[in-house]
């Protein structure tokens, strides 16, 4: 049974038709043409499809778009726009800005095949709106025991990660206002 | 294209260059292949080619007037930064700027040359060549142009300067559509039933002659952190992945998997359309789908479908626990391949007194990519058949994709898109979704998007087969090794045919059950050596779907045989009361391995003692600590690993504290790139020595989600220590994947230095580690 639901995405209202049960992916994906978040195991084990819910990371897999309903859902490519919105960046400045998170991940390099590394900035998006400085081991821990599964990367990013995460930690630091 | 046409021809260093006319606007020097071809490769589909025709101009490189370049490569990017170091590559050759080259990748309708992202050094040979022999053509353009010897000209940035003037790359061409011949040789993959892996022709085509090119020391591109391009789109989500793709009418297919390995269809399950209206089953002997509009309606019609279909029992798998014995078990005859002197070694082992033997062995691990695979297919009614994919060997692929349809190589196209990482699963142009697709597009006329799951992913693609090694040193009286006598016994790793097209008993290219030998020599003070692979047939490979298929996976053959070669030199030189390091420069003259050994061992202020740690015990609750090395050369590059180790004898488990990573690869071309790629292959190469391990029982594959196939978790990562040495003396070597076979030796050695106990097998995990101190 389908049904209109609303949600907002990236900062805009959608309006989708669809069962309610259906993964939140398979609505980002296919209906709205969100293809950041990506499928991986499908069951909560790795984190590629990992999406903000209201500042907190979801596996997007699992959670069905009913539960998302009401509650503002950020993918990679809403992040420029969370950013701009945070720094009040004029129009012309946020054209040209990418989250600090998403630069950092640019500027050191970090994806090999890229395919988890969507949810990767996720978890770091949530991990410095919760703290600003992280050390290496609260990078780790965050990457590994958040709930449900820790992020897994098989080319083996991780090192790469951790420099990114300190870099985009410096720079919003830097970009402070 | 307009204007006179020059018939003129001008030889340049074993290449032609000629004006085929004159353009009103733009221009262009396009680089193609020599005449006479090697093979016929112009179809008769000229509208749709379906292959580049080399000798087609602006097969290889395109100058621009606009001061672009355009490369064309059948090689990939598979995440270790082709993107980055061609770009260098051809600029460096040409004197460009390299954010002014774009490349166009894997395509086989786009890029003239097929090969495998495997083969870096040889894909990385021809475009240096190819701009090589361009960059001679522009110079000749040049000195007509500007009327001065070209013998006389520099070049910046794509700026030509000479006799006072100066002139760019963009207007030499401008106005004018000139083509460039280049030598080359081979031929493009294709299936070849009665060879070693059912395909020919997996290198491609080589680029030939010597065209002048920069000595390493005068390399300004190459050897600076350039970027790779493909990773901002990846970043903003603009990046098309193969996942993304959609076509007009396009199905999404879910797979419906046989029970077990071996079985084969009873009855076909139903679906009830008033729960899955725009759902469909279509089958092809043991290959069903359910097909839908709408995936999410595919996802659960399949589920529903595999509820209710019937399959036969099978149980022809040894189990997991039982591999080493059922590969004792196998009646082995002769090697497949043998290196090292074999009379003469056999001669000392003989007489020898003094001798050292172990026996090493792994079960079976896997690629195991975080993406399922995916593949788009379309079949259309007149044969024509295109697939989208991010298969490493595009050409291969579709010789394979040929054969089991029984077309001509003509009739398909493969394009090429990222994806996630296979780590050498596709690099023999098989063992994906593709074939799933293929036939599921022609059963239903409409484009098909397969998605696999997990589940099916680490259930059904090829493995990297488990192994057993005997290995005997004959020892002096210093305890030092004369001879050494390896024997490793495998099923084979060269079988990536489709699973779709097994299951559907359709025609694959098939492979022999063959094995080889992949080290290469670090120590020539061993007079004598003897290396035998042996090869046999897929565990269970006589089952209706093939059993176990091996396959090719990161430093294929060389990372096992390693294991076994380092695990002996560090018993030998633990035998002998020597440090492991001083034992191992005791063992060679090889200059560069000796200079990076002293580099590395300083690095991690390695203190020279022999192993085990004086405090090494095999009990206790306390945690233990230790370290271990290992050595190894690949494709022009040198390597060490030094690993720390922290173990709790009580619990069995084992940390990696500290691994501190040395490469030589003669000249480092992109010192970040490579940082990254040794970074994550030690990642790699610790999720494989302290968790990665196939399970199944007799029916079936039982490590099928990522808490039975377990990798390295970032908390799990220790500080991965760095150390680079560049040299211009000795051109450049392979760079991307021989870091994650430098850990499992490393880390079983370091396990001895604090226990004293040598485990002869990976992973080590806390019941395996336990087990073993206990005994």
């Amino acid at each position: 049974m389908k049904s209109e639901l609303t949600l907002s995405v990236n900062g805009e209202q959608q309006v989708v038709s669809v069962e309610q049960d259906m993964p939140l992916l398979f609505v980002l994906r296919n209906e709205l043409k969100l293809t950041g978040p990506r499928m991986g195991c499908g069951m909560a084990e790795c984190g590629a499809c990992a999406v903000l819910l209201d500042g907190d990371e979801v596996r997007s897999c699992v959670t069905p778009v009913s539960y998302a309903a009401g509650k503002k859902v950020i993918t990679i490519e809403g992040l420029p726009r969370v950013w701009a919105e945070q720094k009040q960046l004029s129009p012309d400045e946020a054209s040209k800005t990418l989250h600090p998170v998403q630069q950092a991940w640019i500027d050191e390099q970090v994806p090999q095949c890229g395919y988890c590394q969507s949810g990767m900035m996720i978890v770091a998006v949530q991990l410095l709106a919760k703290n600003p400085n992280p050390s290496v081991d609260q990078i780790k821990d965050a990457f590994t025991n958040t709930p449900p599964s820790p992020h897994l990367c098989r080319c083996g990013t991780y090192a790469a990660i951790i420099d990114a995460v300190q870099r985009a930690a410096q720079a919003m630091k830097g970009a402070a206002r | 294209m307009s204007g006179k046409t020059d018939h003129c021809e001008t030889p340049v260093t074993g290449a032609t260059i000629s004006r085929r006319g004159f353009v009103k606007t733009g221009g262009a020097l396009f680089v193609s292949l020599a005449l006479p071809l090697p093979f016929a490769v112009r179809t008769k589909a000229v509208d749709n080619p379906t292959s580049l025709d080399p000798a087609l101009p602006a097969s290889w490189l395109e100058i621009r007037c606009d001061n672009t370049i355009v490369a064309r490569t059948g090689r990939t990017e598979t995440g270790v930064g082709i993107t980055g170091y061609y770009p260098q590559t051809i600029a460096e050759e040409l004197n460009v700027r390299p954010e002014t080259i774009r490349l166009i990748m894997g395509d086989t309708d786009r890029t003239p040359d097929g090969g495998f992202s495997a083969g870096f050094l040889t894909g990385m040979t021809n475009v240096r060549k190819v701009a090589a022999y361009t960059y001679q053509a522009l110079l000749a353009l040049a000195a007509t142009q500007l009327g001065v010897p070209a013998s006389s000209l520099t070049v910046t940035d794509g700026i030509v300067s000479g006799g006072g003037q100066k002139i760019s790359y963009g207007e030499l061409v401008r106005g004018q559509h000139l083509e460039l011949r280049i030598p080359v040789r081979g031929a493009l993959a294709k299936p070849d039933p009665t060879g070693w892996v059912g395909l020919a022709s997996l290198d491609g085509l080589t680029v030939t002659g010597d065209p002048p090119m920069k000595s390493v020391s005068e390399f300004k591109v190459l050897g600076t952190s350039f970027p790779a391009g493909h990773i901002p789109d990846k970043i903003t989500g603009k990046t098309q992945w193969s996942c993304d793709l959609t076509l007009p009418e396009m199905l999404h297919a879910r797979m419906v998997r046989p029970a077990t390995l071996g079985s084969t269809l009873l009855s076909l399950g139903t679906i009830d359309k008033k729960q899955f209206p725009t759902a469909e089953v279509v089958r092809k002997g043991n290959l069903l789908a359910v097909v839908s509009p709408n995936e999410w309606e595919a996802v659960q019609a399949a589920l529903s479908v595999a509820g209710t279909t019937k399959w036969t029992e099978w149980s022809g798998l040894p189990g997991s626990d039982n591999v080493t014995k059922s590969i004792r078990a196998h009646t082995w005859e002769k090697p497949s391949e043998s290196k090292g002197k074999a009379a003469e070694t056999n001669a000392v082992l003989e007489n020898a007194t003094n001798k050292l033997s172990a026996t090493y062995e792994q079960g079976y691990v896997r690629h195991a990519p975080i993406g399922p695979f995916v593949a788009v297919a379309d079949v259309r009614s007149d044969g024509r058949v295109t697939i989208w994919t991010h298969s490493a060997q595009s050409q291969g692929l579709r010789a394979r994709i040929a054969y089991m349809l029984g077309v001509p190589v003509d009739q398909v196209v493969v394009r090429w898109m990222d994806q996630s990482g296979q780590y050498g699963r596709t690099t023999l142009g098989g063992d994906g979704a593709e074939a799933d697709a293929v036939i599921v597009s022609q059963l239903t006329g409409k484009p098909v998007r397969v998605q696999w799951t997990l589940q099916e992913d680490l259930t059904w693609s090829s493995v990297s087969p488990a192994w057993v090694s005997d290995i005997t040193g004959v020892l002096d009286t210093n305890g030092h090794i004369v001879a050494l006598h390896s024997a490793q016994y495998s099923p084979h790793m060269m079988d990536p045919r489709p699973i779709g097209a097994l299951l559907a008993g359709m025609p694959c290219a098939t492979s022999k059950p063959g094995h080889f030998v992949a080290t290469e020599w670090v120590y020539d003070k061993i007079a004598n050596r003897l290396e035998d692979a042996y090869g046999m047939a897929n565990l269970a490979g006589d089952s209706p779907n093939g059993g176990l298929r091996g396959n090719i996976m990161r430093t294929p053959g060389q990372r096992q045989q390693n294991f076994a070669l380092e695990g002996l030199i560090n018993e030998a030189a633990a035998a002998a009361g020597a440090d492991p390091i001083a034992y191992r420069l005791a063992h060679t003259t090889d200059e560069r391995m000796i200079n990076l050994l002293h580099a590395t061992a300083k690095a991690a202020n390695w203190e020279t003692r022999p192993s085990p740690h004086a405090g090494a015990q095999r009990a206790g609750n306390n945690p233990l600590r230790g370290r271990g090395v290992c050595v190894m050369i690949r494709e022009n590059a040198y390597w060490v690993g030094i690993a720390e180790v922290s173990v709790v004898p009580a619990t069995g488990e084992v940390r990696a504290t500290k691994f501190t990573i040395g490469g030589e690869p003669g000249k480092i071309l992109n010192p970040r790139q490579l940082d990254r790629c040794m970074k994550s292959g030690v990642v790699m190469g610790l999720s494989e020595a302290l968790k990665e391990e196939v399970t199944f029982a007799n029916s079936k594959v039982t490590s099928t989600n990522w808490s039975r196939y377990k990798i390295l978790t970032m908390e799990e990562m220790p500080e991965i220590q760095v150390v680079q040495v560049s040299r211009d003396d000795k051109g450049f070597g392979g760079g991307s994947e021989a870091a994650n076979a430098l850990v499992p030796p490393a880390m079983t050695a370091a396990l001895f230095d604090a226990t004293g106990v040598w485990a002869r097998r990976v992973p080590l995990t806390p019941d395996y580690v336990k087990r073993l101190l206990a005994v």
